[in-house]
């Protein structure tokens, strides 16, 4: 046998005994080779016995140190094959195999914990690699959390105890996966009625359960772990026989679920429970898309509700043991709604009956209800890492969307992701990460620098190639924000973020209201300040109509925030170059002349269209930030709890009043020509903003091209005050804005001086 | 038809602002560019193939049995030749398979040529296209190129083979595994847009700027795949025999294939094994040996396949889960490395 010679070479010309990992897999695969060989080459089974008996050799010494026992029952195991070997009994080898590998597992994992205990690294690192890993997939890649953490060790770089958790940790989880893939292993043995491979299979679940078991009495109590051991036994027997595998293993299932040996951390258990949330909102909606008079319409709508049914269902099952502690009867009425679920999912994915998407959604309803319950209050916070999750599951499905050429669906779950990013983590990146905040935004819409946005890419069509470039890109970004939002979940922080919310989202509105306000002095003008002000309170009262309406609904509104803005942007911006030329025209005209009789006849004619225009100034001014600050009041809301953001909030608008005031009494104060000169200014100054921040909205949604300008950057914090941003049509549009301004000003000035000329001539 | 996958452009990755690497890519690139080349020239001699079997049938408007009774000789010759020219381009892709599909700018052309499945086999990994035939007829997401040119080749499923015809090759009376004759329109429409995809592979492998990230991915998607290649060996005529229900993997054995896919993640082993011996010598001498005893593991079994050993299903499964548990105890060290590195594995 290859392997035989190949291990019997390297022993020979290696002086050096091999290192432990390397002898540990010589063991493993000389047991197999043994295997392979049993029946119909005894001589080449004989030599790799021998050779795994001299690998063993290599290792006794450390694990007779550290693991005095498991040394036992590694030589019991591979006396017993030995025996088994002479007997030709196949099946009673695979399990005695099986016995001495995880024994030998187990021993590696006291060797390391006992090492990294006694300070002795080296041992610890040497026996590290003696382990096995998480099977990787092209979704899931191995844990490298224990090497990372004992070389972080070996460096004084971490402590002994951090060390030893992550090493519990990543080896304790590689192990519950390893036990479950035994298990379905032997499920799948069974069935295929393959009776070495089932044996095999019970014995190393029963061998993967030994190295849990320490953290299984933890968790449970010595009883249960005992009855635990016993029904792996009773398992173990039925696999030998044949005999009522299926019963056993279910009766192991039970024992061990919601089990989970590498405990999650506080913040993970409000990660998952988060997950768990979400995934179960999203699980009615993607069926009821699906589904239409009884019949499955969108197969993989289908699909994406079983996928996020999954991720709820994984992290309903890792938090199960706490919800059980807390209420065991909520906890099973739960888990039995999750199988009704889970059967409706699977009837409809199967087109053997569709549940109607009511009873599906009330279903979830009833869940999210009686989850809400068992979840503990400090989890109910909404946690950011639980969205970036979300969001990161939907824009997989929006991949695989576009792998099937069904780009519908894929926009649908594009959607999905950014409804849940904005309904979020938004507002925290606004506040936290804002240099952040416009890349996201492009990579999900409509590009960024020289890359397209998902959006486009999407409404184009475009092969997948394309759609994985720009979604790895997203990701990277993603993930730096992510990185960059740690911390930020302190009740501090979060009225920190609404303050700051509150304070740059109605700076905008507050400095175009002041700078009028104070303009309308004079005893012929004074009266325009009613309409805006009535203008701005309605505003008000429409953006708190419209935190409370996202109560709950925020997810399904959160997509739309953009195109809102955008809209009433548009609106805000064109009464604003309305109100600029009147201003230049008009008021400017009067103050300045003080030609108030010969304008009267004119101001009362047009008095109906200013009222309105004023009103829709006010209201514009404020409602266009207003939207987007009840989303991100009501995301943080859910992360911090109302009394947090209503503190953080109360303080940006005062500072935003005191703002307004001081503008107001700074202009109060000019003579009257600086004042009209300095509101003129300001009115500009807001309309270029403005209008750079509409055009950078509108190419976000598509509405507008978007052509970068390469060579030109700017600093994040200035595309964020001054709404400029290096593309061709956002600065076009600035300039436009700008020359509109100064034009009107300089028309203004031109037609007074032939009024000037046309009076002193008639004069 | 549907558009082609964009070749790759620039690779957003974690590592690109290292300095200087040790590690060899351009070698890995070479290797996947030599054989994009080989691929294309033989799936264009498939073509060519196709393209004469269609024109023959087509001169008998399609009528298989007097295509048949007209030029048998021929016809048996053709398919022969076609099969041929099948079995010199499979292996082809099969030995960058690794590199292909275990790179996520590539992988779409993994799923179209060699993996992925058909619409009624179904599961996430269905084939993005629809297979139009030249007579207009459309078959929805048929399956993987050279999987369904396979099955039209060697009658492994009834509706890509001739309707109508009992072709009995050899003469002996009994018409044996692979003895059919493929449904012209369906093996000309499949060896068609084979040779176009290798054609993109080939654009694509040549824009292809590989990064670390894409190396050390590589290896960790595709080294562990080992127990998926095996159960399709179990499941297949191989082990089965005429027990066996799969339309694919009959002309080669998946042993084979394993072995191709093992030796391109050599390649790619070596490519990075410079940067792996910068952090650990003797954990990369001992991954590099693993590699080796895991490609001759299976080297091994094959020759005993091909000495005449017939395999039981359970045998099969065992080596599948020993072959299985060697790639994940070196996908495993490579994945440590990969994190000692800070080279981000892509998911």
């Amino acid at each position: 046998m290859v392997l035989v010679a190949a291990a019997t070479r390297a022993s020979s010309t290696h002086a050096a005994p091999p290192a432990p990992g390397e002898a540990a897999q010589t063991l493993r695969a000389s047991l197999v080779q043994v295997q392979i060989a049993l029946r119909n080459n005894p001589r080449a089974a004989q030599a790799a016995l021998t050779q795994a008996r001299e690998a063993y050799a290599a290792l006794a010494d450390p694990l007779r140190h550290y693991a005095p026992e498991v040394d036992e029952t590694v030589r019991t195991a591979l006396t017993d094959a030995e025996a088994a070997f002479r007997r030709g009994e196949a099946t009673a080898f695979a399990v005695a195999r099986a016995r001495a590998w995880t024994s030998l597992l187990h021993g590696s994992y006291l060797v390391v914990t006992g090492a990294v205990g006694a300070g002795d690294i080296a041992t610890a690192y040497n026996w590290l690699p003696v382990r096995e890993f998480r099977r990787a997939t092209r979704f899931a890649r191995p844990n490298a959390d224990a090497t990372l953490a004992l070389d972080a060790l070996a460096r004084g770089a971490t402590e002994p105890r951090a060390a030893l958790q992550a090493i519990h940790a990543d080896l304790l989880d590689t192990y519950q996966a390893r036990l479950n893939a035994a298990l379905a292993d032997l499920a799948t043995a069974d069935a295929r009625r393959f009776p070495a491979r089932r044996a095999e299979s019970a014995a190393l679940a029963k061998g993967y359960f030994a190295i849990l078991a320490g953290a299984f009495e933890e968790q449970r109590g010595a009883a249960q772990r005992a009855q635990a051991d016993e029904l792996l036994e009773a398992l173990l027997a039925s696999a030998l026989t044949g005999d009522g595998v299926p019963a056993a293993m279910a009766q192991v299932t039970d024992s061990l679920r919601g089990f989970r040996a590498a405990p999650l951390s506080e913040a993970e258990q409000a990660r998952r429970a988060g997950q768990m949330m979400r995934y179960l909102r999203l699980v009615p909606i993607e069926y009821g898309r699906g589904v239409r008079d009884g019949r499955v319409t969108i197969d993989l709508e289908i699909r994406e509700a079983a996928t996020f049914y999954e991720g709820a269902q994984a992290a309903f099952d890792d938090l199960r043991n706490i919800f059980e502690a807390r209420d065991s009867n909520k906890a099973a009425q739960a888990a039995a709604i999750f199988d009704l679920l889970k059967r409706d999912i699977t009837d409809a994915g199967e087109q053997r009956g569709v549940a109607a998407p009511e009873d599906v959604r009330a279903r979830s309803d009833r869940l999210i209800a009686l989850l809400a319950e068992l979840i503990p209050a400090e989890w109910s916070t909404q946690n950011s890492a639980a969205d970036f999750d979300v969001i990161a599951t939907a824009l997989d499905q929006m991949e695989q969307a576009v792998a099937r050429g069904e780009y519908g669906l894929a926009e649908s779950a594009r959607v999905e992701a950014y409804a849940v990013l904005e309904s979020g983590p938004e507002a925290k990146i606004t506040a936290f990460a804002p240099q952040f905040k416009n890349t996201i935004e492009g990579y999900f819409w409509f590009g960024h620098g020289d890359h397209k946005g998902l959006a486009a890419l999407i409404q184009q069509k475009a092969p997948l190639s394309e759609v994985r470039m720009t979604r790895r890109l997203l990701d990277a970004e993603l993930a730096l924000a992510q990185e960059a939002l740690k911390g930020s979940d302190s009740p501090v922080a979060i009225a920190t973020n609404s303050g700051i919310i509150v304070l740059r989202e109605g700076l905008e509105a507050v400095l175009i209201l002041a700078a009028l306000v104070a303009s309308f002095r004079t005893a012929a003008n004074r009266h325009l300040r009613r309409p805006m002000w009535i203008g701005a309170l309605l505003a008000l009262i429409a953006s708190l109509l419209t935190w409370l309406a996202l109560r709950g609904t925020l997810s399904l509104f959160a997509s739309l925030g953009e195109k809102l803005e955008a809209i009433v942007s548009l609106v805000a911006i064109g009464v604003l170059l309305l109100i600029t030329n009147w201003f230049f025209h008009d008021v400017y005209w009067k103050g300045w002349m003080a030609n108030f009789h010969k304008q009267k006849q004119h101001i009362i004619k047009g008095a109906t269209g200013q009222f309105a225009g004023l009103l829709l100034l006010g209201f514009a001014s404020v409602y266009r930030e207003g939207f987007e600050t009840a989303l991100f009041l009501q995301a943080l809301t859910l992360e911090g709890g109302a009394a947090v953001v209503l503190v953080g909030a109360a303080a940006g608008m005062v500072l935003v009043v005191a703002i307004g005031l001081a503008i107001f009494a700074l202009q109060a104060r000019l003579p009257i020509m600086k004042m009209l000169i300095v509101t003129g200014m300001l009115i500009g100054f807001v309309l270029v903003v403005m209008v750079g921040n509409t055009a950078h909205t509108m190419q976000v949604v598509g509405w507008i091209p978007l052509t970068p300008i390469r060579w030109l950057t700017f600093p994040h914090w200035f595309g964020l005050w001054f709404g400029t941003y290096p593309t061709a049509e956002g600065l076009a549009l600035q300039f436009a804005a700008a020359a509109f301004v100064i034009g009107s000003y300089f028309l203004a000035q031109h037609l007074h001086k032939r009024r000037l000329r046309l009076t002193t001539h008639s004069a | 038809m549907p558009s082609a996958p964009a070749g790759p452009t620039a690779q957003p990755t974690a590592d690109k602002n290292r300095p200087t690497s040790p590690a060899d890519l351009d070698a890995i690139k070479v290797y996947l560019v030599g054989k994009s080349n080989e691929l294309k020239r033989a799936t264009a001699e498939l073509k060519t193939l196709a393209d004469r079997y269609y024109d023959a049938a087509a001169v008998t408007n399609f009528d298989y049995a007097a295509l048949w009774s007209s030029q048998k000789d021929d016809v048996v010759k053709l398919v022969q030749d076609a099969r041929a020219a099948w079995m010199n381009a499979s292996p082809l892709y099969e030995q960058m398979e690794g590199i292909v599909a275990g790179t996520p700018s590539l992988a779409e052309y993994d799923v179209i040529l060699d993996a992925g499945a058909s619409k009624e086999e179904g599961g996430d990994n269905v084939v993005p296209f629809d297979l139009t035939l030249p007579d207009g007829r459309v078959i929805e997401k048929p399956g993987n190129l050279f999987g369904v040119s396979e099955s039209a080749l060697w009658g492994t499923f009834t509706d890509f083979t001739a309707q109508g015809i009992v072709a009995d090759f050899d003469g002996d009376g009994q018409v044996e595994f692979s003895e059919a004759l493929p449904d012209a329109h369906v093996l000309k429409a499949a060896a068609d847009e084979l040779d176009r995809y290798a054609g993109e592979l080939l654009a694509a492998a040549q824009q292809w700027e590989p990064t670390e990230s894409d190396a050390f991915t590589a290896l960790v998607v595709m080294v562990p795949t080992m127990e998926e290649y095996f159960a399709s060996w179990r499941d297949s005529r191989f082990v089965k025999g005429d027990q066996s229900t799969q339309r694919d993997f009959v002309a080669i054995s998946r042993l084979a294939d394993i072995q191709d896919i093992l030796a391109s993640l050599q390649v790619v082993h070596a490519g990075v094994s410079p940067l792996i011996r910068t952090v650990d010598a003797s954990q990369d001498a001992q991954i590099e040996k693993q590699l080796a005893e895991l490609k001759a593991f299976v080297a091994d079994v094959h020759r005993q396949e091909q000495s005449g050993k017939r395999f039981t299903p359970e045998e099969a499964d065992l080596l599948g889960k020993e072959a299985q548990d060697r790639a994940t105890a070196i996908t495993g060290q490579i994945a440590q490395m990969a994190a000692k590195l800070n080279i981000k594995l892509e998911q």
